[in-house]
């Protein structure tokens, strides 16, 4: 499973956490910060994720 | 079990069969992208009009930083103009002058006004004061959020002014009302968590509104993504410094856990304005002597901000 992070790094990931919550508890993302991709289409934390898929990170939160 | 959740399945929205994009954990609820953007459109409809934010004939200036909350603000507005008769909208754009940051904000922000067909206006630091805020911040930069917010508030204040503008609207969403409320109180500051700033008249301060203060930050993303208009931006090099940085994590964290506190901040300080209604926890208003603004002193935040940067 490939993972683009917020800062646009790329992990490959060998196992699959499950669902997007899992993966993004795994990298220490808060899921108010983030929105999530999978395959190009936004999804909640609930969703599920597999081997194949591209999952995109992206940071919300910014400004002061 | 969440409801249109099953274990090993992705969630579907709860007015359709369609795959969900969102879930709203405070009423338990999934929407696909077609439901969210309904939903976020009828919810800042709903507030605009329970809380009079919009009359007949007000020209609104939108205040666009090209960020994702302004972006979503004049989006909304220009497609609920059909039911605001006699509203115009001007969006109004300041440019602080921030290295590696403002430009692709303000590229963003010119293509969405070009495309939605909305008059925009650009101002600058450097017009304002003589400076941009890089320059400014040299040696101050742990200042910087308080000193760009002075400055951007004035520079946005005369603009809309210039603009024949009777209220200005901003991009603060569910999210940043609570951080507000909670900074307030971790400094004390009764006056301020009370303040309203979404009455005045042309002769103090132009009314301010926030249309999309009932919507949580994760939605107004999620809302723009949906229709291809999110784009990632850079993040502002001072952000680092803000208080309001730190709190976001505290308060996104504990609404992770126990989803609610937001919107419970909000109405804990509802409560407390309707405490303090007819008592005087501000001080009265005079006007600046240097500059004739309204402010509670004898100079306003920017003279004394011009002294201070010997400007």
């Amino acid at each position: 499973m490939k993972v683009i992070l917020p800062d646009q790094g790329i992990r490959v990931m060998e196992h699959c956490p499950g669902t997007v919550g899992a993966l993004l508890h795994e990298i220490g993302a808060n899921p108010l910060e983030v929105i999530v991709s999978r395959n190009g289409k936004l999804v909640p934390e609930e969703a599920t994720i597999g081997r194949d898929d591209e999952i995109r990170i992206i940071r919300i939160a910014h400004g002061g | 079990m969440e409801p249109h959740a099953v274990p090993g399945e992705s969630p579907v929205c709860a007015c359709c069969a369609e795959p969900a994009v969102v879930y709203q954990p405070v009423i338990r609820r999934y929407l696909c992208g077609t439901h969210l953007v309904r939903d976020v459109e009828e919810r800042v409809r709903t507030t605009i009009l329970e809380t009079g934010q919009i009359h007949a004939g007000d020209r609104v200036a939108v205040g666009l930083s090209g960020g994702k909350d302004s972006t979503a603000l004049l989006v909304i507005l220009s497609r609920l103009l059909p039911t605001l008769p006699g509203a115009s909208f001007v969006a109004i754009t300041v440019d602080e002058g921030i290295a590696g940051y403002r430009a692709d904000t303000m590229r963003a922000a010119k293509s969405l006004t070009q495309r939605l067909g909305v008059d925009h206006r650009i101002v600058t630091f450097r017009a304002l004061i003589g400076d941009d805020l890089d320059t400014l911040l040299i040696g101050r930069e742990t200042h910087a959020c308080t000193i760009c917010g002075i400055l951007r508030k004035k520079a946005l204040a005369d603009a809309a002014r210039a603009a024949g503008a009777t209220s200005i609207a901003t991009g603060h969403n569910l999210d940043d009302e609570a951080q507000s409320v909670l900074m307030n109180a971790f400094r004390g500051d009764l006056p301020r968590l009370v303040r309203t700033t979404g009455t005045g008249t042309s002769e103090t301060f132009l009314p301010r509104i926030k249309p999309l203060m009932a919507i949580p930050e994760k939605e107004i993303a999620s809302y723009l993504f949906v229709q291809d208009l999110f784009s990632v931006l850079p993040e502002c090099p001072y952000t680092k410094y803000a208080l309001r940085a730190e709190v976001r994590a505290l308060l996104s964290d504990y609404e992770c856990h126990h989803p609610g506190t937001m919107q419970h901040l909000i109405e804990s300080k509802k409560t407390i304005e309707q405490y303090c209604a007819g008592t005087p926890v501000m001080e009265p208003l005079h006007r600046c002597r240097e500059c004739g603004d309204p402010c509670s002193g004898d100079l306003c935040q920017v003279c004394r901000l011009r002294h201070s940067l010997g400007k």
